[in-house]
């Protein structure tokens, strides 16, 4: 009894009345209490993000270079690519696959993309559609593959990912393409529109569809449904296959765009980017996002902040003279704090049943 | 208990029920095994148990019922270390007494307390004989070697106790769920044979069982408690509560609503004291069947367990199917919700053949299909209420580009009151809500489509009295509206009061039918078994 009557809730101030009375009392508190929790949960991110802003707009190491114009651009316009690798990486993971192989995937629609335009001297228009065809249809044959055979999404694309950095190698002989690309394509890549790197309007382009598509249209929700529980998704009449099948697809096809950005944004076709490591990259934007906005949920919005929270911490700690080896530690420590917390998160919801 | 606690509102907490002392039951050492007193735990918000006291006498199988939210598992879990009580309660096992605000796993166990949980902790990857012996050990040669000869010996000789016929080195992965739950008792009962003191604790070994294991496996528990073992068990079927249970404790929002005895233990009883009322119509009066029309018809089908099913479905009816596991009484389901392949045979829809490809071909001539494993294949647990109700329509919110997302809201605000849906609101998260609730929005999800068909597989497994009550009549209307239902149920006295005409499955195919009064579950009872001698 004590433990229930040493807690008044203030209003009223019944001391010792019926159980009934107490209870609503105690109800209405931990409700509110429950919603400064999960106004925490959901903002916590977006609060570090800014903190970490702040801090190395004022820390004396980098107040110099930091909060400058050019670096906030140069940051935003770096991290296009690896945005959109993200985005594409979180439509399997939002029907609970893994897709590995879209940083590969990148790096072979790249250098094709370069390599169509220098050595075939294909028109940019099919230069551009002919990898993100590509790329969809490496999306495609992962997708078959795990929803129509079975075979383990993870296992599948680590192995497709690894067949990919060959032809890639294959095809390039190691050697960077440079010449004999598109300088019409290449504008696009690194101009500037209203003093914002063009790069950034094509992520808040793919984003907003992205984001449409998951959240308001009944593929996305289908697609959610998918994800927590596919057995039942079949059982209330869901076409599991075909929509896993179609999320890989997208998927692999968004990774040919990045792939594309990437020609268009470096000016060349280099076998040393895209590789595992974006992959990574964008996983760990995933995950990270999973557990901002919509908690417990991978969303849009929560993954574009990942993205930029992660860029602007390694860039404030390069400019402040850490080793560049920093930023894979860095990475890989996000992911693995951002699956922990998730899955904290997860448990602390199971438990409140 | 006549007129005791029972009836007045809230008064009926009164911790040693008049009933206890009211049959001796003679025999056994009448010593206690088992006392808690004064057991209150308080969550944020809610006060799960408030000040529980009784006792389990030694050598007694003690059944601990109540409805969802009654605070029964809260109890177990306390019992078992897993949560810590609110100060000043206590736990007595024989002589030993422990706070019930400072119990652990390890202290249960040196107390002699050993659960089974409702999900037994058995290792699907490893054999029987090794998940026998992962609490302890393996008994090792010098060298370090197990020794496998004596292990399966020893785990022979037990499985041959509680006579459970599985082999000690068949992999856990390869038994089905009820071989399962058996495996897990079983290692459980070796820690406790052989001392007087200490409780069995059982939460809900039944509720993945079918009827004919149940009942084995009470025979297990009876034998066990003739040779002086104590047994608390926790169930929701109140059957095998009246038959097994030499006391039964009923909790009712977190407090004690009262203990009956030997024969005091009946139904009416118990319903009453798990609802706070008597629940005069726990089972609706069914409508009489109106046409003679045929729905659905069934000829030869074969697949699976399956060996050729014939049957037929009017429109209105409610068809029992009865069963033992493993009869096919589920694939039968699946087969006509197009999930599970005909191998041969021949299925007939309103006078028309029908060919189903898939479950969309299915849904498209109205069948709806409620499946037995509802946190496997029927819940989508980490969504909203909402999200679970219309999950397989979105596509009818999808109006000039965009998700009506209100409307969907409303029509789920709807729902949760037709359907007698116990929620916050329609964004509650469905892994939440109460078994019972989360079963009554799975039959929602299904008969707001108005189908024509309903498929039901054990619909109030896992459910609590007053839910099952509601599912009972939620059934109903269904049938009003001309719905016709096939309900495949372990629970013979559901099927005897909700069904118009029952069959039973033997050896893949229709052994029985029975008809209007003469469905009993007494004579359902009879063909299950039967039907086993048959099939073995």
């Amino acid at each position: 009894m004590s433990v229930v009557a040493d807690a008044p809730a203030g209003e009223g101030g019944t001391t010792g009345g019926a159980p009934g009375l107490e209870n609503p009392g105690k109800a209405v508190r931990s409700e509110s209490r429950e919603r400064l929790l999960e106004f925490i949960e959901r903002y916590a991110l977006v609060v570090l993000f800014i903190a970490t802003f702040v801090f190395f707009s004022l820390w004396s190491k980098t107040s110099g270079t930091f909060p400058h114009s050019q670096n906030i651009k140069n940051v935003l316009g770096n991290e296009a690519v690896t945005g959109i690798l993200a985005l594409a990486i979180m439509i399997p993971l939002v029907c609970g696959e893994f897709d590995f192989s879209v940083g590969n995937t990148a790096g072979l629609t790249q250098v094709l993309c370069a390599g169509f335009m220098a050595r075939l001297g294909m028109p940019v228009a099919l230069a551009v559609l002919i990898p993100i065809g590509i790329g969809a249809f490496i999306g495609l044959a992962n997708g078959n593959t795990v929803a129509r055979v079975g075979v383990n999404s993870l296992i599948v694309t680590l192995g497709i990912s690894s067949v990919l950095l060959g032809i890639v190698e294959w095809y390039t002989g190691g050697q960077s393409i440079i010449n004999n690309i598109s300088t019409g394509l290449i504008n696009l890549g690194s101009g500037q529109w209203f003093g914002l790197p063009r790069t950034i309007y094509y992520l808040a382009a793919a984003a907003i569809a992205v984001h449409y598509m998951l959240e308001h249209t009944p593929f996305g929700r289908y697609l959610y449904s998918i994800g927590s529980n596919r057995d039942a998704a079949r059982l209330v009449g869901l076409p599991v296959e075909r929509y896993v099948l179609l999320a890989f697809t997208l998927s692999g096809a968004l990774a040919g765009v990045a792939g594309v950005l990437l020609v268009a944004y470096n000016g060349t076709g280099s076998p040393q980017v895209g590789t595992i490591l974006d992959t990574l990259q964008a996983l760990a934007a995933a995950y990270l996002g999973a557990t901002a906005i919509k908690p417990g949920r991978f969303n849009v919005l929560g993954t574009m902040i990942a993205i930029f929270f992660l860029a602007y911490t390694v860039t404030g700690l390069s400019l402040a003279g850490v080793a560049d080896w920093i930023n894979n530690v860095f990475d890989g420590g996000a992911l693995f704090l951002a699956v922990l917390v998730s899955t904290i998160i997860g448990r602390r919801r199971a438990g409140t049943a | 208990m006549n007129g005791a606690g029972g009836p007045g509102d809230q008064a009926a907490s009164d911790p040693r029920a008049p009933a206890e002392h009211a049959v001796p039951t003679a025999g056994p050492p009448s010593g206690v095994a088992l006392r808690i007193d004064h057991m209150s735990k308080t969550f944020p918000g809610t006060r799960a148990l408030d000040d529980v006291c009784f006792e389990i006498r030694s050598g007694e199988i003690h059944a601990l019922v109540g409805g969802n939210g009654s605070g029964k598992s809260t109890l177990i879990k306390i019992l078992a270390g897993v949560y810590h009580a609110d100060p000043g309660g206590s736990i007595t096992v024989g002589d030993t007494t422990v706070a019930a605000d400072h119990t652990t796993p390890a202290k249960a166990r040196a107390m002699g307390l050993h659960f089974v949980h409702q999900n037994p902790g058995v290792f699907p990857a490893l054999s029987v004989a090794e998940n026998m012996v992962i609490g302890h050990g393996f008994d090792t040669r010098a060298g370090g070697s197990i020794k496998w000869r004596a292990l399966r010996r020893q785990t022979q000789a037990l499985l041959d106790r509680y006579e459970i016929q599985v082999r000690p080195e068949t992999l856990v992965r390869a038994l089905r769920p009820a071989e399962r739950a058996m495996v897990a008792i079983a290692r459980a009962l070796q820690d406790q044979e052989g001392q007087h003191t200490g409780v069995l604790v059982l939460d809900e070994p039944t509720a993945s069982l079918p009827r004919a294991e149940v009942v084995r496996l009470m025979g297990a528990l009876n034998r066990f408690a003739a040779a002086g073992q104590t047994i608390l068990f926790v169930s929701h079927r109140l059957d095998e509560v009246i038959d097994t249970a030499a006391q039964a404790t009923v909790l009712r929002d977190g407090r004690l609503a009262g203990t009956l005895v030997g024969d005091g233990i009946t139904e009416a009883k118990l319903i009453e004291l798990i609802a706070g009322r008597a629940l005069d119509h726990m089972y609706p009066a069914m409508p009489p069947v109106q046409s003679d029309e045929i729905v659905l018809e069934a000829k030869g089908l074969r697949g699976g367990p399956l060996a050729g099913v014939d049957f037929q479905l009017r429109r209105g009816e409610v068809l029992g199917i009865a069963g033992l596991l493993g009869s096919g009484r589920s694939e039968l389901l699946k087969m006509i919700f197009g999930a599970y392949p005909i191998r041969s045979g021949a299925l007939e829809f309103e006078g028309r053949p029908v060919k189903l490809r898939d479950i969309g071909d299915a849904m498209d001539l109205g069948i709806a299909y409620v499946p037995e494993d509802r946190s496997g294949e029927a819940a989508f647990l980490d969504q909203t209420l909402a999200d679970n109700v219309v999950a397989s329509s979105v596509g009818r919110y999808w109006r000039a580009l965009r998700l009506r997302t209100r409307a969907m809201e409303a029509d789920a605000r709807s729902i949760i009151q037709t359907y007698f849906i116990r929620a916050s609101s329609e964004r509650q998260k469905m892994g939440t809500l109460s078994g019972g609730n989360q079963q009554k929005v799975i039959v929602a999800r299904w008969l707001s489509r108005n189908p024509r068909v309903l498929l039901l597989d054990e619909p109030t497994q896992g459910v609590d009295v007053n839910a099952r009550a509601e599912i009972y009549q939620l059934i109903r209307s269904a049938v009003e509206k001309g719905c016709s239902v096939l309900l495949v149920s372990s629970d013979f006295e559901e099927l005897s009061h909700v069904a118009d005409r029952a069959i039973v499955l033997r050896g893949g195919r229709v052994g029985a039918e029975l008809r209007g009064a003469d469905i009993e579950a007494v004579r359902l009872t009879e063909l299950a078994f039967s039907t086993q001698e048959v099939a073995s």
